[in-house]
C-alpha cells in the first residue's frame, strides 16, 4: 500500500494526517460540549496544519531533487 | 439536531476525506499536470476550506448562550436569566430580548474592541484552566476577572433615548459623564447592582416562558 517513492510517501503522509484532522472536526463538530472547540483548535487544526505543511514540503522536495 | 450549515460543512469534510483517500491510494496519479493541479486542490485547497469554515463554525457555536451553560458552574447563572424580577439586570436583558436570547452571555460578556472576540475565547480558555486544572470557587463566589466596563452596555445603550434621556440618569448632571467615561459603573451600588446575584436564586420566583 505505502509507495516505494519518497515523493508518493510523502503525499500519503500528507493524505494520513490531513485524514485524522478532519476526522477530528468531524467528531468535534458532532460533539456538544465545550471541550469540542479546545480539541478542534488544539488536534484538528495543528492536524491539518502539519498534513498541508508535508503537501508543500514534497512540492519544494521535488523541484529541489530536479535541480 | 444538526443545523444546515453544519450538515454542509459533514457534506464537504466527507468528499474531502474521500478525494485526499484517493490520491493517497494512488500517489502516482500527480505525475501529469492535471494531477498536480488536482493533488493542490485535494491537499491544500480543501482541508484548508474544511479548517477556515470548521473554525468558524465553532466560533459561532462557542458564542452560544447554550455553549455557556453547558459546564455545570453555569447553571445557576442560566437560571438567573429567568427570575421573574425586572430589577434584575441579566433576566431583563434576556427576558425582553434586549440581547439575542441565543448569544445572551456572549453578548454582555465579549469587548466591544477590535480583538474583542479574540479575548473573550482567551478568558474562555482561563475558565477551562481553572475549571479542570485547579478547584473552581462555588458559583454565588465567582467574580469577572476585571470590573465590567461601561463600554460593554455602551455599545447598545449609548445614544438610546431611554438612556440619554431617562429622568434618573439626568437626576444628576454629573452622572451621564461619569458613566460614559467609566469612572461610575453602570452595575454599581444604587444603581443596576443586581446582575446575576445567583447567591439570593433560592428566594425568588422564575418566570415561566409563555404560561
Amino acid at each position: 500500500m505505502f509507495s516505494k517513492n519518497p515523493l508518493e510517501q510523502r503525499l500519503q503522509l500528507s493524505g494520513i494526517l490531513l485524514t485524522l484532522g478532519l476526522l477530528v472536526e468531524t467528531l468535534c463538530l458532532l460533539w456538544k460540549g465545550p471541550l469540542a472547540f479546545l480539541v478542534f483548535a488544539g488536534l484538528g487544526c495543528l492536524l491539518l496544519f502539519a498534513g498541508i505543511l508535508v503537501y508543500l514540503f514534497s512540492l519544494v522536495s521535488i523541484r529541489h531533487q530536479q535541480e | 439536531m444538526i443545523s444546515m450549515p453544519v450538515a454542509l460543512l459533514l457534506l464537504l469534510i466527507f468528499s474531502s476525506m474521500i478525494s485526499i483517500g484517493a490520491v493517497s491510494w494512488r500517489p502516482a496519479i500527480t505525475v501529469t499536470r492535471g494531477g498536480k493541479i488536482l493533488a493542490f486542490f485535494i491537499l491544500f485547497c480543501l482541508p484548508t476550506l474544511c479548517a477556515t469554515m470548521g473554525f468558524s463554525s465553532e466560533m459561532e457555536r462557542s458564542k452560544s448562550t447554550e455553549f455557556c451553560l453547558s459546564c455545570h458552574i453555569m447553571e445557576p447563572y442560566g437560571k438567573s436569566l429567568h427570575v421573574d424580577d425586572p430589577s434584575y439586570l441579566a433576566a431583563a436583558h434576556f427576558q425582553n430580548h434586549r440581547v439575542p436570547a441565543g448569544e445572551a452571555c456572549y453578548t454582555c460578556h465579549t469587548n466591544y474592541t477590535m480583538f474583542g472576540t479574540f479575548k473573550a475565547k482567551l478568558r474562555g480558555l482561563r475558565h477551562v484552566y481553572v475549571y479542570y486544572l485547579t478547584t473552581p470557587p462555588p458559583p454565588e463566589k465567582i467574580q469577572l476577572y476585571e470590573p465590567y466596563d461601561n463600554r460593554e452596555c455602551l455599545h447598545c445603550h449609548g445614544g438610546a433615548r431611554s438612556f440619554e434621556q431617562g429622568a434618573v440618569h439626568n437626576a444628576d448632571p454629573d452622572l451621564l459623564p461619569a458613566v460614559k467615561s467609566n469612572k461610575k459603573s453602570c452595575v454599581s451600588i444604587g444603581c443596576h447592582e443586581v446582575v446575576h446575584n445567583v447567591g439570593t436564586l433560592g428566594n425568588v420566583k422564575f418566570w415561566n416562558r409563555g404560561q
